[in-house]
């Protein structure tokens, strides 16, 4: 959305080259920066930012929305791949564990799996059922919705940091494939999120992808 | 329908209902939804699992964590939100989340991973309502809880050095007090003239902070810098609180007292000037009525005499 060239690499040990262990990073020259908050005010350093047409309190409901869609989506898409034993069983633990050999792919699954776990219930979501989890990414959908209304993006005419956010969580979700589709169609339940995902796809991927990384919205 | 409904939580002090910021939420959306809850606190006597408080109990339910006690006020028709719009709905979400997210890793710092906080303040004051030997325990496991939520969210070591990560839970803290206090802005609750979930959310997390007396308190002096929020916290204290648990708050029978003192030390400097000047009256030197033999006076003529012989 900011114009700014970019080359997509896939590493298996990414998380390990990430200097807060967690991905994505850019790799800018000799500098590295991790996780959407840091690289947001990295670029922002440098002249390009999506927010500066926003006034305080504008900017005040961005952040608000924003750690929203953090704490509700993020943690449930975590859960969701982690702490249902359908899924874990089935798609995560081949796929996390793919790039290794036998046994180091048993071994970094499970573990990863138990870091998740631990953490999953330091914040108190250890207890919750998948229904509840389900629940909850429902209300989050339906806030996020009612906040989008008719407009085209959440801060009417201009794409904003919030916008890349809410696209990347839910692209995510409307196109993994898991045994389980109830996380997908709840969000499809928002026909204008539906719409929202799709414009900034076709606004901003396809035009430069041609046709190679970008899966169809179904 | 008005089933009694029965909310267990930490006791008050510093002039709050209640200084566990999770209760305080509940208790305030309890009076501002107008739900008759009856608060029982925690003392050294309560036999039930500390660990989840609050807990709301009625006839045959129990629910334990805010999120869902509200939920369920809420299915009683205790409904604060009732003239929100959606949007305001959605907004009151996505601010609780930011409050969960950038302002309660502070607040749990400040309160149970501080050491000079920790050892002076909080401990203390947990320890001496859990009945021995658990007070000995429970503390320090709660401790431990808020630390692990911290690093766990936040980095932990290896990567990250405790340190840093201090100071960047406190940069957030003070960023996310700053949005507060814009949204704010002068009226008197975040969507309008009613207070709603978020007013409760909001409360609960702010009061203790503002309230509690700390050693180390760089985050409650940025949050006195900030007047409209200590007006919000101040405004509702009074309003919904004034009434408490044991019939008249802390600060007012404080109040109440100084007020009962003051007059009883006036009384008594007045009495005492009474009786010095009784004293006064009855030490002065007094001739004593000579019996002149040659003045026959009346029995009234004598009294106007000694009466003359007194007065100055």
């Amino acid at each position: 959305m900011c114009n700014l060239p970019i080359k997509v690499v896939c590493r298996a040990n990414a998380e390990y080259m990430s200097p807060s262990g967690k991905v994505p990073f850019i790799h800018v020259g000799n500098q590295v920066v991790s996780e959407l908050g840091p690289i947001v005010q990295f670029v922002k350093a440098k002249g390009h930012s999506l927010s500066d047409g926003l006034d305080e309190v504008q900017k005040a409901e961005m952040k608000a929305y924003m750690e929203l869609v953090n704490n509700m989506l993020l943690t449930a898409e975590l859960y969701l791949q982690w702490c249902d034993e359908a899924t874990v069983g089935e798609i995560t633990h081949a796929r996390y564990g793919s790039p290794y050999p036998w046994p180091l792919n048993r071994i970094l699954a499970y573990q990863k799996q138990w870091e998740v776990k631990r953490k999953m219930k330091a914040i108190g979501w250890g207890k919750k059922t998948l229904d509840q989890v389900l629940e909850d990414v429902d209300q989050c959908c339906q806030a996020l919705s009612q906040r989008l209304g008719t407009q085209p993006y959440f801060f009417n005419k201009q794409p904003t940091e919030l916008d890349a956010l809410v696209f990347g969580h839910l692209y995510t979700i409307l196109t993994t494939q898991l045994t389980n589709d109830e996380l997908s169609e709840k969000v499809k339940n928002y026909s204008n999120l539906l719409a929202f995902c799709r414009r900034i796809e076709q606004h901003y991927f396809e035009d430069r992808a041609k046709g190679s990384s970008s899966i169809r919205l179904s | 329908m008005a089933a009694p409904l029965e909310l267990s939580c930490w006791g008050g002090g510093w002039g709050l209902p209640s200084v566990h910021s999770e209760s305080l939420v509940v208790m305030a959306y309890a009076k501002f939804s107008g739900a008759p809850l009856k608060v029982s606190v925690i003392d050294n006597t309560w036999r039930g699992s500390r660990g989840d408080v609050p807990i709301l109990t009625t006839e045959d339910k129990i629910v334990s964590q805010p999120a869902k006690i509200l939920n369920f006020l809420r299915k009683q028709k205790y409904n604060a939100d009732y003239e929100l719009s959606a949007r305001q709905g959605a907004d009151t979400l996505a601010y609780i989340a930011l409050l969960e997210e950038k302002l309660l890793p502070a607040v749990l710092h400040t309160f149970w991973v501080e050491s000079d906080n920790y050892f002076t303040v909080t401990k203390p004051w947990f320890a001496s309502r859990i009945p021995f030997p658990l007070s000995l325990i429970l503390p320090g496991r709660m401790s431990k809880g808020a630390l692990t939520r911290i690093l766990l969210t936040r980095g932990e070591p290896p990567l990250y050095h405790l340190r840093e990560v201090e100071a960047q839970i406190y940069r957030d803290a003070k960023e996310c007090l700053n949005l507060l206090s814009n949204r704010l802005g002068t009226s008197q609750f975040f969507f309008g003239d009613t207070p709603s979930t978020l007013d409760a959310y909001v409360f609960g997390f702010l009061a203790p902070l503002y309230k509690v007396r700390f050693p180390k308190v760089q985050l409650q002096e940025h949050l006195k810098q900030l007047s409209n929020l200590c007006r919000f916290c101040d405004d509702i204290l009074n309003t919904y609180f004034r009434l408490s648990l044991g019939g008249i708050s802390p600060a007012g029978q404080e109040m109440v007292d100084a007020n009962l003192q003051k007059l009883t030390q006036l009384v008594n400097k007045e009495s005492n000037l009474i009786e010095k000047m009784d004293d006064n009256l009855r030490q002065s030197p007094q001739l004593p009525p000579r019996k002149l033999p040659t003045l026959k006076l009346t029995p009234a003529a004598e009294e106007s005499d000694s009466l003359q012989r007194l007065s100055p």
